[in-house]
């Protein structure tokens, strides 16, 4: 692989992963006045997590994924992805799935999925079988010559988890992958989602509006409240691995669903 | 998509017009001296392409169209660009264009005519003058047509500006683009043409024109269906091409 001007070197180790946000705030300046997104922000992810953001709508989590993702500036204080800053993106070390499965819809679900090595002028038949590998991972095996049109709202959103695996960065970033999805799908996608993590031992910073989602997940859950936006609450989730879905009407689920719903509607 | 059924029944159609067309002049309905009959009319045609005049006429006219979109589709293509892409230009130049667009271009026709005289670069004029107005705009649209979604997964990846450009914008504006090519090509055959039947001395607008002054009317008729035919020709080129690159947009 030709190695980019833009793209730090990859530290094989133990931090790969890691996530070091420490003070960070973004302050947007708009014609009528200055809105303060985010406000001393410090949180600190070890590899290998599985964080989950909630809070309430305009608290400023895609905001802060941005940063993550090197598509956007913090106005103050540091990032340190693999304990390097990330002034612009950088898809070897963070991989980024966004909301709406914003495949390219002229392209294949493995042309989409190739994006991200087509730029780098990777081969075309190495292209095509990491393509290929990725789609096996989300379960989508046979379904790469399809055009998005051709698939369901799941299989979208899996062909982006997909792309957003091929270079097989240490984190990966998702801004409510599931929002657009059916309850029944999006369940699955979220066994789904445990299983490629499981696998590939990625750090995850996951956004959500779904409590029982969140919780269901995450390793932590980092809560969030708005205007400044900031960090109320940080819970370790406890319950063993695998999750299943009797858990979900346990006591410790409950218990800890209703603690982040009162930090929610107390800053909403 | 149209099935078999639905062509046959297209054909059957146009087969239906020529029919009615040929029993109201052969019966008298219609003065055969005003609607000569669609046989008649088909006969005056061949002969009239087997005219080295008329061939010129044609060869003219295709010379001039082809010479004003050649110029009109990229100046009208780079404009739209930069006003889609320049925040302060649109808002300068959008109400400007719209104003412009409005106005019906043959008005400014004797004004070409007194800049270029009567020839070969006055209906280039006046045919890159009718075309890149609904190029500007019809690029406009194609680059608004871009998605920011795509274009964040883009840079995301860490796509640079001539990837971006090539990978993401062009083929989202594509569709667009083609189909703004095939409305111009209306603009601009419409423009040469008026332009050749209003002054000139060769062109099949010209011969149009002067067969309509002598009444000639089966010579008018087989002009009409000559400029239809090639008019249509492009049209369905393009759109054969738009469908093949739009299958996705559905
Ligand atoms: N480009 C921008 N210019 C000005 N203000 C912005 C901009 N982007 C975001 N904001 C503001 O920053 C705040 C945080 O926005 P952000 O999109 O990060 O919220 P969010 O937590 O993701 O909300 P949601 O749950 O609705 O997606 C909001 O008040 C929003 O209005
Ligand atoms: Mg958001």
């Amino acid at each position: 692989m030709q190695p980019l001007a833009n793209v730090t070197p990859f530290k094989p180790g133990s931090r790969a992963g890691a996530i070091q946000i420490s003070n960070v705030g973004q302050v947007f300046k708009t014609a009528t006045q200055d809105v303060v997104a985010l406000s001393d922000v410090s949180l600190d992810i070890k590899p290998g997590r599985f964080v989950v953001l909630v809070g309430p709508s305009g608290c400023g989590k895609s905001t802060l994924l941005m940063m993550l993702a090197g598509l956007r500036q913090q106005t103050s204080g540091t990032i340190l992805i693999n304990e390097a800053p990330i002034p612009q993106p950088d898809p070897n070390r963070v991989g980024v799935i966004f909301q709406e499965p914003s495949l390219f819809p002229w392209l294949t679900a493995e042309e989409n999925v190739e994006f991200p090595l087509a730029l780098r002028r990777i081969p075309r038949s190495d292209r095509r079988a990491k393509a290929v590998d990725a789609l096996k991972l989300v379960g989508l095996e046979g379904f790469g010559k399809r055009h998005p049109h051709e698939l369901s709202g799941g299989m979208k959103q899996r062909v982006s988890i997909a792309r957003g695996l091929v270079q097989d960065p240490p984190v990966l970033l998702m801004d409510e992958p599931f929002a657009a999805l059916d309850e029944q799908t999006r369940m699955t996608m979220g066994d789904e989602l445990l299983r490629i993590w499981a696998a590939t031992g990625k750090t995850v910073v996951f956004v959500t509006h779904s409590l029982t989602e969140a919780v269901y997940l995450a390793d932590e859950v980092v809560v969030m409240s708005a205007r400044p936006g900031r960090i109320v609450d940080h819970l370790t989730i406890s319950l063993p691995r695998p999750r299943t879905y009797e858990m979900l009407g346990g006591e410790t689920f409950g218990t800890l669903r209703d603690r982040i719903w009162r930090h929610i509607r107390k800053s909403a | 998509m149209a099935g078999l059924g639905m062509k046959a029944a297209r054909v059957a159609v146009v087969v239906a017009l020529f029919a009615i067309w040929e029993i109201l002049s052969r019966t008298g309905i219609v003065d055969p001296r005003l609607l000569p009959s669609a046989s008649d009319t088909l006969l005056t045609l061949v002969e009239l392409l087997q005219r080295a005049g008329i061939r010129n006429d044609l060869a003219v006219t295709a010379s001039e169209v082809m010479v004003a979109f050649i110029l009109a589709v990229p100046c009208g293509a780079l404009i739209g660009f930069a006003i889609a892409e320049n925040r302060y230009f649109a808002e300068v130049a959008k109400p400007l264009l719209f104003f412009a667009f409005s106005i019906p271009k043959s008005i400014f026709l004797p004004m070409f005519i007194l800049v270029f005289g009567v020839g070969f670069s006055q209906k280039v004029g006046f045919g890159f003058f009718s075309t890149i107005f609904i190029v500007i705009m019809s690029t406009t649209t194609a680059v608004e047509s871009v998605k920011v979604e795509h274009l964040t997964v883009a840079r995301s990846y860490g796509a640079t500006r001539l990837q971006t450009a090539f990978r993401v914008y062009l083929p989202s504006m594509l569709p667009v683009l083609l189909e703004a090519l095939r409305i111009s090509m209306i603009f601009n055959l419409t423009g040469v043409i008026l332009a050749e039947m209003y002054a000139s001395r060769e062109g099949i607008g010209h011969q149009i024109a002067t067969w309509g002054e002598n009444f000639q009317m089966k010579q008018l008729l087989a002009g009409v269906v000559m400029v239809a035919v090639i008019a249509m020709t492009f049209n369905e080129l393009i759109r054969s091409v738009e469908t093949r690159c739009s299958h996705w947009r559905t």
